[in-house]
């Protein structure tokens, strides 16, 4: 496989880097490979094994053959309860971590980020056997100077099931590109992802969904709420391979503009190839609708309150179709705490 | 027509060619000094010639474009390229002093017919510059310039000069510098202030030299308040080598004038169609691009309107059909720069039997653009299992207080209405023919009638075997 120092360097004309370039998220300077420590990684309800790093297919991408070259382990995580919850800490100047999960029957796990790590490199990665339902969640809480470079490939087999729900409230410089193949028929993949920019937040959500079997189903949701001078991304790649009649997917990308230096980007595409299929995507921006605001003011609400209650509500909602209790409500319940401190002090 | 070309081409009803009567034709192959030559031949003004050779060089220089689909352009030879020839001596204003086998070609595409009945005035184009022009009296009186470019530059050359490459300078991209270093021909339209062209001008354009590149420069002026419709059709004959249409429209709507620019685009599947269209729409001026791709290798076209005034708006409405050996990349982008501008993007696109067609849109708000509202609705139907349809829309978001919304969807025909259709008598193909023209009906309806009902006999033309 290509090495770090020898692959070509992103351009901003390649789609993936456009808007956040691979040297804004390098945690040095982009020519250099430098020593990344790891993160450490917790949970009191799943067994951890640390390995020698598995290999991953890394597509060319510049990230991933980074990550794969800076990361020495890669820690399996086996599910033993219907829920699991991991901490993942990133402490020191540049830490990163591979976690991969096979799994073979129906769990949750709850992923928690955190920490003041300059700069933060997580790759997941996991196989959805036959017939097992998998729901993933993952919260971002990390300080606000962090920088975050994200890479996930997740495979659904046959009947498989998953479920992958992204709160996205913590760092300064987010980059995730989520790869999603659907390899087996009769699989599924419901994504949801609410993002809060604050400050000047960039949050840059790359996602990748590639149906390859026929019968396979996905649904993807992205709410993102800007306030201040943040920017959020969000490109979807949709891609339904000839082989894959019958599928039915969807994508949806809303961003609501808090503040008039508050940037969002939007770009939901779609590759067909296959004639039987349902295939849809929307996109949508707009600022706070002034009659909702006008509606909770007349009825007491500071202007701060009735923004936070709305901006609540249109992330919250992100989540409404998560079907793992223990996932939906972890979420609701972080992005809740966060909203008020953030927007009520 | 070799075996080969008909294979390549399929059924094509203009693919008929006449004998090449060229009166001068360059050698294949592009340099700097076909560039002057070009020039020289025409007598043109220095200022043009400069701006030709600064194009040229910028064009060798160019990498290919990244937008849209880049990897199919490798398959273009410049030096394969013939890029002037002058079929008559002189464009003339009677139809019958044009030449008789181009006379006979126009005659075939029902062009003096459309003439007499419907349009305000006519340019027809054969190869690389005008061989008719004509303008309806009436409009003459007005005051309205509609010319040829050519004669537009040797006629108005202050007002050529003034707004020639403001629009889409040369240094836009590779192919916008390419027409500016060679363009020959186009139109180039006044309407001055507060006068509205009832008629549509219309020109046509039509290829029929093999391994021809066209290159025409359209202009368009609309002065503060008035409006005009400009329809613009084209054909090529079929070969089995390549040819090249890279053009560039550069219209500028002044304070509260409208321009709506209709294109039938019909070229034979051996042309490469590259086009540069881009409208500026000063304050509450309105630029309209209906815009239809039936024919085509590849067709890269992304008609764009910059919003510069405040109120201003644009409306894009955008058909593709591709059929075999077919890709349609095409697609519209709308930048808002100015507060309370509106944009409405309509595309829908049909793929059969292994064609491909893209939609691929730029939406763009800037910090200063208050107030905008901007819908786009991409709808795309795939009528066999070989045919593949992409979206790649971008909206780019600077303001807080933008209202945009964006929707696609992709699927094939519904069972449900060609179940009811077929339950009326209609037979399948029959009943595939109306979905598909209803499919276009918010474009069609745009356009003057008999282009109307000339886009739905092709339709039916090109449906013809869909079933089975």
């Amino acid at each position: 496989m290509t090495s770090y120092l020898d692959a070509s360097l992103p351009t901003r004309s390649e789609h993936l880097w456009r808007y956040t370039p691979w040297s804004r998220v390098h945690p040095t300077k982009v020519d250099e490979l430098p020593t990344i420590g790891e993160v450490v990684v917790e949970s009191e309800d799943a067994e951890l094994k640390i390995i020698s790093k598995k290999p991953v297919e890394h597509g060319n991408d510049i990230a991933r053959i980074f990550l794969d070259e800076v990361i020495q382990n890669t820690h399996v995580l086996a599910l033993e309860h219907e829920t699991s919850h991991v901490h993942i800490r990133a402490g020191g100047h540049a830490v990163a971590a591979h976690i991969h999960i096979e799994s073979t029957q129906t769990s949750s796990v709850i992923f928690h980020l955190t920490g003041e790590a300059e700069w933060v490199g997580l790759w997941l990665t996991g196989n959805i056997l036959p017939n097992s339902q998998l729901s993933v969640g993952l919260i971002n809480e990390l300080s606000s100077d962090s920088v975050l470079v994200r890479t996930d490939n997740w495979n659904v087999e046959r009947d498989g099931d998953f479920e992958l729900s992204t709160l996205s409230l913590g760092g300064q410089r987010i980059k995730s590109d989520i790869r999603t193949t659907l390899s087996g028929s009769n699989s599924n993949h419901r994504q949801f992802i609410a993002v809060h920019g604050h400050g000047t937040r960039h949050d840059d959500h790359h996602i990748e969904i590639h149906h390859k079997q026929p019968h396979s189903n996905s649904k993807l949701t992205l709410n993102a709420a800007c306030d201040d001078r943040s920017h959020s991304v969000g490109t979807g790649a949709l891609t339904i391979d000839d082989d894959a009649q019958h599928t039915d997917a969807g994508q949806i990308f809303r961003n609501l503009l808090l503040s008039p230096s508050a940037r969002a980007e939007a770009i939901p595409e779609l590759e067909v190839m296959a004639n039987e299929v349902a295939a849809a995507h929307g996109a949508a921006s707009a600022p706070i609708d002034p009659t909702q605001m006008h509606y909770l003011m007349s009825r007491g609400l500071s202007q701060e309150e009735a923004t936070a209650m709305l901006v609540e509500g249109f992330l919250v909602d992100s989540f409404v179709e998560v079907r793992s209790t223990s996932v939906r409500e972890a979420m609701q319940t972080r992005l809740t705490v966060h909203l008020e401190c953030q927007l009520l002090g | 027509m070799t075996q080969d070309a008909q294979e390549a081409v399929g059924d094509y009803r203009y693919g008929f060619h006449d004998p090449e009567s060229a009166t001068i034709r360059f050698d294949k192959g592009l340099s700097e000094k076909v560039v002057r030559d070009i020039s020289e031949l025409k007598n043109e003004p220095q200022w043009m010639t400069d701006i030709r050779v600064k194009a040229y060089k910028h064009f060798v220089e160019r990498e290919m474009p990244t937008w849209g689909n880049c990897d199919s352009l490798e398959g273009i030879n410049f030096e394969n390229v013939t890029y002037f020839l002058r079929s008559s001596n002189k464009t003339e204003k009677n139809w019958d002093d044009v030449p008789e086998d181009i006379k006979r070609t126009f005659d075939r595409l029902g062009i003096p017919e459309a003439e007499q009945k419907w349009l305000g005035g006519v340019t027809a184009q054969y190869e690389s510059e005008a061989v008719y022009h004509s303008i309806r009296e009436d409009l003459e009186e007005q005051g309205v310039i509609f010319l040829d470019m050519d004669s537009g530059l040797k006629e108005y050359p202050e007002l050529v000069k003034k707004y020639f490459g403001t629009v889409v300078p040369h240094s836009d991209n590779k192919f916008s510098a390419l027409n500016t270093a060679v363009w020959s021909g186009g139109s180039f339209i006044y309407v001055p202030k507060g006068i509205h062209v009832e008629m549509p001008v219309q020109a046509y354009f039509r290829i029929n030299a093999k391994n021809m590149g066209q290159f025409e420069r359209t202009l368009i002026i609309a002065d503060e308040g008035s409006s005009i419709h400009y329809v613009e059709g084209c054909t090529a004959p079929t070969y089995s080598t390549d040819s090249l249409h890279s053009a560039v429209v550069e219209l500028i709507a002044m304070e509260g004038a409208k321009i709506r620019y209709s294109t039938v685009q019909n070229w034979s599947a051996n042309v490469y169609n590259l086009v540069t269209k881009r409208g500026v729409a000063h304050k509450n001026a309105t630029v309209e691009w209906v815009d239809g791709n039936i024919g085509s290798k590849l067709t890269m076209k992304y008609p764009s309107v910059l919003l510069m005034g405040e109120g201003a708006h644009a409306e894009i409405i955008s058909v593709a059909y591709a059929g075999t050996g077919q890709h349609q990349d095409a697609g519209a982008k709308v930048h808002h720069l100015a507060p309370n501008t509106t944009s409405n993007i309509l595309s829908k696109s049909i793929s059969k039997g292994g064609g491909r067609s893209s939609y691929r849109g730029m939406l763009q708000v800037t910090p200063k653009a208050n107030g905008c509202r901007s819908k786009v609705v991409c709808d795309a139907l795939m009528l066999d299992e070989d045919s593949r349809s992409d979206t790649y829309p971008t909206m780019e978001i600077g303001n807080s207080t933008a209202d945009l919304e964006h929707e696609a969807s992709v699927s094939k025909i519904s069972g449900d209405q060609l179940f009811y259709l077929m339950s009326r008598g209609h037979s399948e193909e029959e009943a595939m023919g109306l979905i598909v023209n209803g499919f276009f009906e918010p474009f069609t309806r745009e356009l003057p009638m008999e282009y109307a009902v000339e886009l739905n006999r092709l339709l039916e033309l090109e449906m013809e075997g869909s079933i089975g």
